[in-house]
């Protein structure tokens, strides 16, 4: 059970150092940091780590040992991993590299069998780890914690995606679960979908893949679960080298197939990593739209035009607004500005307009999603239409029918304060508006597949 | 592995129920005549040899011919392969219904290892490469993924009728892809190309096919 891993009572840590630098010593600083169950280190040939008893083997622990973290040079990781049975473990984080990554398969064949005789559950070997922010378990060399949020991440590759976890401390994306998925030995990323499937804290899936184990399982598991999952898949340009029998064969690479493979289950496929982290901010804070119409609200044309030349590009469509809306921006915007989609105050700021356009926005019911722009200039401060789009969410959010409202506060410097309103007020923010309308093209194709679902489950 | 030939294809085709253009193999010029009176005039006439894949690349195809003209032509192509191409066995020459004006199109399989079999459709003929435009999808679909796959690739408004021309028949050729879909592993395909499916606004009807199986 995947449970054991990420919400374990108590953690072994075998292979762990006073030596911080070494991983078993990073990680089981790590846990100490933060993990509030019993933390044992294992250790032969020290009788202290880090301030806690030692025992040699995980067999001399006196209490339930519910998960263990395995750093054991390859020699003996198949006798500490038998142990770990005895001991009625009931999950592992196998760090321990030089398998099947190694062309070593028989190694991992053996490991495998190790962990399925005693009934474990395996992440790995050659994995640097799983962080679980909502019970402040950071089993992995990430040297933080995450900030919290909805984000579950599971990255193949571990130095990248590790990487990736620690550069979003530094922005407003939350993180709830990260997996660095190592062999994918006994558990992959079926399994890791199915758990976080189930897993409330859970509200989007974020995955870096370099290639899939079991193609048809995994399409089942994503296409079962509701949540969005937004992937990278690497090695997009190798190609069968295989000599060209037909048409079909020559222009369906393993590239093509796999981006037909994941529309059909929903998973969105992005391709950069910006767009990952983008789309996935944009789903864990707004709900999506019910539809493909959206309206553009900017301080500059320029921008606006931007985000409308995107959405043309996303196939999303820049809505026509009722007569009622248009009345009641026209209301508060200068007479010279522009009040139909998409909207320009001509360079005006105020709470007041951005509020009550938003507000108007809001209630139309041709509008299925917002960008709010702001363009910082030396003459408007980005702070009071950061309160009104900040403030107007949280009193939309209480009424029914919650409509996305996605931010896009441009020009850096100056423009800090507002930024940091929108991100503590759960509004995803980007600094150029493609950004923002890619993200909230995300939003509208994951609505769409789940209504293509319904309808196919209505038949 | 086994490379079947293009009556073999057409004969699996029909077994799930997609039209294809009525042809039979000649070995003589006689036979050929036979044939092409027998199907109706004018005719195709194709080499048909497990050696070769690309026929009109070796001069291996001739169009429009008419009764009268298919005992001639009969000895052209075989002359034609033995200077082209004089290893590939030659298992006579294919008489053929001359397809129906329409779009050409592609509908292909291929075996892949980690989903299955994907399932290709596009715009078809000999620069199917070039053009690229094609769509995918993982087998097996239902006739709405079909339909969809259809209105995916950029000619779509082509097949809808543009400039006054009549709409082909989207039906048929959606048809045509959840037969594919289908055959691709009862049939143990590894690779299928039916090129072109020729579609108008009657239906739609596979003109020439090849075929990888697993045996």
């Amino acid at each position: 059970m995947l449970s054991s891993i990420f919400e374990p009572e108590s953690v072994a840590v075998i292979g762990a150092s006073n030596n911080e630098i070494k991983w078993g010593g990073r990680i089981l600083k790590n846990l100490l940091s933060g993990f509030q169950g019993k933390i044992y280190p294992v250790n032969p040939k020290e009788p202290i780590v880090q301030g806690l008893d030692s025992y040699p083997s995980v067999l001399d622990i006196p209490g339930t040992v519910e998960m263990a973290v395995v750093v054991v040079p390859y020699a003996i990781v198949h006798s500490i991993v038998e142990e770990c049975g005895k001991k009625k473990v009931k999950g592992l984080v196998v760090i321990t590299a030089g398998f099947s990554e190694a062309g070593n398969e028989s190694g991992e064949i053996e490991l495998v069998s190790i962990a399925r005789k005693y009934g474990m559950a395996m992440i790995g070997p050659n994995t640097l780890g799983i962080v679980n922010e909502r019970a402040r378990l950071n089993a992995s060399i990430i040297g933080r914690l995450p900030r919290p949020g909805y984000i579950s991440f599971i990255t193949q590759s571990g130095s990248l995606g590790l990487a990736l976890a620690e550069w979003t401390i530094g922005t407003e994306l939350g993180l709830c679960k990260v997996i660095s998925t190592g062999n994918k030995a006994q558990t992959d990323d079926v399994d890791f979908i199915e758990y976080l499937s189930n897993d409330p804290s859970t509200g989007v899936i974020a995955m870096y893949i370099e290639g899939i184990k079991r193609g048809r399982k995994f399409l089942d598991a994503a296409r079962n679960i509701s949540k969005p999952i937004v992937a990278i898949k690497t090695g997009r340009s190798s190609r069968g080298a295989k000599a060209v029998f037909s048409h079909t064969g020559s222009i369906a690479g393993s590239d093509e197939v796999y981006s037909a493979a994941f529309n059909q289950a929903g998973i969105l496929r992005v391709d950069t990593i910006d767009e990952l982290f983008d789309a996935a901010l944009a789903f864990s804070c707004q709900p999506l739209p019910r539809g493909n119409n959206v309206a553009i609200f900017s301080n500059g044309g320029g921008a606006s035009i931007v985000a409308a030349d995107e959405c043309e590009k996303q196939g999303i469509n820049i809505t026509d607004l009722t007569e009622e809306t248009r009345e009641k921006i026209r209301k508060v915007i200068p007479e010279f500005a522009s009040f139909s989609n998409p909207i320009d105050t001509a360079g005006t700021v105020s709470f007041k307009i951005y509020n009550d356009s938003i507000k108007a926005l809001h209630d139309d019911p041709n509008v299925d999603a917002i960008i709010v722009i702001y363009v910082h200039t030396m003459i408007s401060n980005a702070m009071p239409p950061a309160e009104a789009v900040v403030e107007m969410k949280q009193k939309c959010d209480r009424e029914k029918g919650k409509k996305p409202i996605i931010a896009c506060w441009m020009g850096g410097l100056g423009t800090e304060e507002g930024v940091d309103l929108l991100k503590s007020g759960c509004i995803p923010n980007y600094p150029v508006p493609e950004r923002a309308v890619k993200a909230l093209s995300a939003l509208i194709k994951h609505s769409e597949f789940l209504e293509k679902v319904k309808i196919r489950k209505a038949n | 592995m086994k490379i079947l030939t293009e009556p073999e294809v057409k004969k699996l085709l029909m077994k799930y129920g997609i039209p294809v253009t009525r042809e039979s193999i000649a070995n003589s010029p006689v036979e050929a005549y036979a044939i092409a009176s027998q199907i109706g005039t004018p005719v195709a006439m194709k080499i048909s040899s497990p050696d070769i894949s690309h026929k009109s690349d070796v001069g291996g195809v001739v169009l429009n011919v008419g009764a009268h003209e298919a005992r001639t032509t009969y000895d052209r192509i075989i002359s034609q392969i033995k200077k082209a191409a004089p290893l590939a066995r030659i298992e006579g020459i294919l008489v053929q219904q001359m397809a129906p004006q329409g779009h050409e199109l592609i509908i292909g399989l291929k075996k892949d290892a980690q989903f299955g079999h994907a399932l290709m459709f596009g715009i078809g003929g000999i620069f199917v490469e070039v053009y690229k435009d094609v769509s995918f999808r993982v087998v097996p679909i239902e006739k709405t993924e079909a339909l969809d796959m259809i209105s995916q690739i950029r000619g779509y408004p082509i097949l809808k009728g543009i400039r006054g021309r009549k709409p082909a028949n989207i039906e048929a050729i959606a048809n045509v892809l959840v037969s594919v879909s289908q055959m691709a592993e009862k049939e143990n395909i590894i690779e299928l190309d039916i090129n072109p499916l020729i579609v108008n606004e009657t239906g739609a009807i596979a003109v020439d096919a090849r075929a990888m199986i697993e045996e």
